[in-house]
């Protein structure tokens, strides 16, 4: 192949998506870069301000206590979607007759919107759930969970499994299914039990499954935003601000363009190495067929 | 001012239709280039939306220079996440609205001095929207905040609320309604009603004087005051502890609070309500026969203590026009359209008309209004305008984001996560720091 043959063929392919990729995101991640520099206010920037913007930013409290309370949000999101998408995914490929229907209905959430769900669940937390518990004296929902930070938390872990484990699912049901029949076959000759069958040859076999979950599911839970605003609004007492929050509200609202802007650039280099950690480890554990 | 304070005057609103060109003859203005669209951002506040929008549909029709459009903003974004984008983008809408981000926008906007407005205005409504010399907007009407109640609860109650002077004729005034198969008071947890509204009623009572109160925010800035030590300060705090203490509600601290709260004040199952007179037109709404009254909130048990027999009063945004942006045409139609909405017989009709009939139930601020708005509370509060009662709005002095600090500390001394002493130490932490815009300063 010579090279005029190799560059057409990238200008075909490559060049108008590489195009479109620096256009919206690479220059605005470098403009966003470089403002972290200076005084920007919103509207222009007139002097440099060396690292100043960092050192404010990782002096500010309220970015410690996003922040810790995001690691918990992630942690405890990424667990309870993978385990409930690899469940529903094992009960839908297990020879059911309403499997199909099972599929569309645990995925169907994912369809909807962050904020519109935010919304959908506020109005079941707060008016719904109320209502119900008054009428059938249940003391777990008579104050809306909406109103202290503890069970806000869990609200928002609530919806965030609802949203995202019908698209987990879909990933574990083609890792599910793309393990050979003639393996589970030999295994159950063999005289496996189920379960055994599950963590031996079924979890191994399907790795890259996990690899991919994981991986989605861990930036999803440190760049949630919308279900966060839509749903608690940072309340009460924003105590319930996730870091995404944090970071649009600091620069927004309060007008600190500078911190704003230097925290985000903090959060991508700590989702970055998050994910970069997190592939290499699943990579390790993937089983080469 | 209600929400609005943060979400600012920007409402979600559906593409404007562009006017009817019905010719009019042509006013005092030469006509000779050819017609300007000027874009507004929001509606002033989104409660009043459709009059709003019915005022610049008259508008368009009166005249053949300029086209008004508004353009929406998101209303769950601050005014600063919906401008700083369009600025960016070199689409900025030439009429902004908007109260405490006025000193972010002053170097963009342009000098209202010598506008007929300015003129017709009083030079206290005036001085929150001018920035080092330079005004840079004009006030859109006044509102006012205070004990809102409900005139027939009161009455079965045998409470007058002009003889609540002191903090204690409150309390008697709280058994009474109690008393009388009611709940006393409605006390909000709705984080913009304590950052903003009931934090100033100390900011508002802490001086006398204008220079006084000035000092004080300086010392919060400075980090130097000790709320803890001020009297005025302590009465405060008991202010807020009776009112919770007679709460007739949980402090609820999600969206559904201000509804519930129109609805309690409404069907009379509170007597009371800390809110504002923005809140009128949903109380009239949920309960058209019933009067709705404004009182002051007395915090001192001296009943001639400064501020006890006042209510606040202020403006809860001013209009600014964009002089980065725009060309002298479309400047031009923004201050004609300004001022037509004040002045002409039309505008005034939909500036304070009753919202039933098109209007925006607005108190005037403008001198020359024909027509003032009738309900009961809008009459009560020019009883106080004009016996002088009023207190200032000093939260228009509040940094940008302030209020959501305040208020969340203010939902937490509610809700019995922090005491009286540790509100006042992150009121204090909260302050510590902030830029003295009051003073001219600059971010």
């Amino acid at each position: 192949m010579n090279t005029g043959y190799k560059v057409r063929k990238f200008g075909i392919f490559a060049a108008l998506p590489l195009a479109i990729f620096s256009v919206v995101l690479v220059l605005p991640f470098a403009q966003g870069f470089f403002l972290t520099f200076t005084n920007w206010n919103g509207f222009k920037y007139t002097e440099f301000s060396g690292v100043a913007n960092y050192t404010k930013s990782f002096k500010d409290p309220a970015f410690w206590t996003t922040l810790s309370f995001t690691l918990k949000f992630v942690v405890v999101s990424l667990v309870a979607v993978n385990v409930v998408a690899f469940g529903l995914a094992l009960l839908v490929t297990a020879k059911l007759r309403s499997s199909t229907i099972l599929r569309t209905f645990f995925f169907v959430p994912n369809l909807i919107g962050g904020v519109v769900l935010g919304v959908i669940w506020q109005f079941i937390f707060n008016t719904a759930l109320i209502s119900i518990s008054q009428r059938y004296s249940l003391p777990f929902f008579s104050d809306s969970w909406l109103n202290e930070t503890t069970t806000a938390f869990w609200a928002l872990i609530i919806v965030t499994v609802w949203q995202s484990s019908g698209y987990m699912m879909i990933i574990y049901i083609t890792g599910l299914i793309s393990i050979e029949q003639d393996v589970l076959e030999a295994a159950r000759v063999d005289g496996a039990s189920a379960f055994r069958t599950l963590m031996t040859i079924k979890i191994p076999l399907m790795a890259q499954a996990f690899t991919i979950s994981l991986f989605l599911t861990l930036r999803n839970g440190f760049m949630a935003y919308d279900v966060n605003v839509a749903l608690t609004g940072g309340g009460p007492y924003r105590t319930t601000e996730l870091i995404s929050m944090h970071i649009f509200q600091d620069a927004f609202a309060f007008g600190n363009f500078g911190t704003g802007q230097s925290k985000a650039v903090i959060m991508f280099l700590m989702v970055a190495t998050a994910a970069l950690v997190q592939v290499s480890i699943s990579k390790r554990m993937e089983v080469q067929r | 001012m209600k929400k609005t304070m943060k979400f600012g005057a920007i409402a979600l609103v559906s593409a404007v239709t562009v006017s009817l060109m019905v010719a009019a003859p042509a006013k005092a203005l030469n006509c000779a280039k050819p017609k300007a669209t000027v874009t507004m951002l929001g509606t002033i506040k989104p409660e009043i939306q459709d009059q709003f929008l019915g005022a610049v549909a008259d508008y368009n029709k009166s005249q053949t220079c300029f086209v008004v459009k508004s353009v929406p903003g998101d209303r769950k974004l601050t005014f600063l996440q919906n401008v700083t984008p369009m600025y960016a983008a070199k689409n900025a809408p030439t009429i902004m609205y908007t109260l405490q981000e006025i000193p972010d926008m002053a170097d963009k906007v342009m000098d209202l001095k010598s506008t007929k407005l300015a003129r017709l205005v009083s030079k206290d409504l005036l001085a929150a929207a001018n920035i080092g010399g330079k005004q840079v907007g004009v006030p859109s009407t006044a509102e006012a905040f205070g004990l809102l109640y409900n005139k027939t609860v009161l009455d079965k109650a045998g409470v007058d609320p002009k003889k609540i002077l002191t903090r204690s004729d409150l309390e008697a005034a709280f058994k009474k309604v109690e008393a009388s198969g009611a709940g006393a008071v409605r006390f909000s947890s709705i984080w913009w009603s304590l950052g903003a509204h009931f934090s100033n009623m100390y900011f508002s009572t802490a001086s006398k004087t204008k220079a006084g109160r000035l000092a004080i925010l300086d010392g919060m800035a400075d980090g130097k005051k000790d709320l803890a030590s001020d009297p005025v300060f302590k009465d405060y705090l008991a202010t807020f502890e009776l009112l919770k203490k007679y709460n007739q509600a949980k402090p609820n601290t999600t969206d559904t609070e201000y509804d519930l709260s129109v609805a309690d004040l409404a069907s009379g199952k509170a007597g009371f309500w800390f809110m504002g007179n923005w809140a009128e037109p949903n109380l009239l709404t949920a309960s058209p026969k019933t009067s709705f009254g404004i009182m002051p909130l007395p915090m001192s048990n001296t009943a001639s203590a400064y501020g006890n027999g006042s209510i606040p009063v202020g403006i809860p945004g001013y209009f600014m026009i964009d002089e980065t942006q725009s060309t002298s045409w479309e400047r031009k139609g923004a201050i004609d359209f300004l001022t037509w909405l004040y002045t002409s017989p039309a505008g005034q009709k939909r500036v304070a008309g009753p919202v039933s009939s098109g209007g925006m139930n607005f108190i005037p601020v403008y001198k020359g209004f024909t027509i003032q708005p009738e309900t009961f509370m809008a009459k009560e509060i020019s009883t106080y305008v004009t016996s002088a009662k009023t207190l200032d709005w000093m939260n228009t002095f509040y940094p940008a984001g302030g209020q959501d600090l305040y208020g969340a500390s203010g939902q937490k001394l509610m809700a019995d996560k922090i005491t009286g002493a540790q509100y006042a130490a992150e009121l204090e932490k909260a302050w510590k720091g902030s830029v003295k815009t009051w003073r001219g300063e600059k971010k």
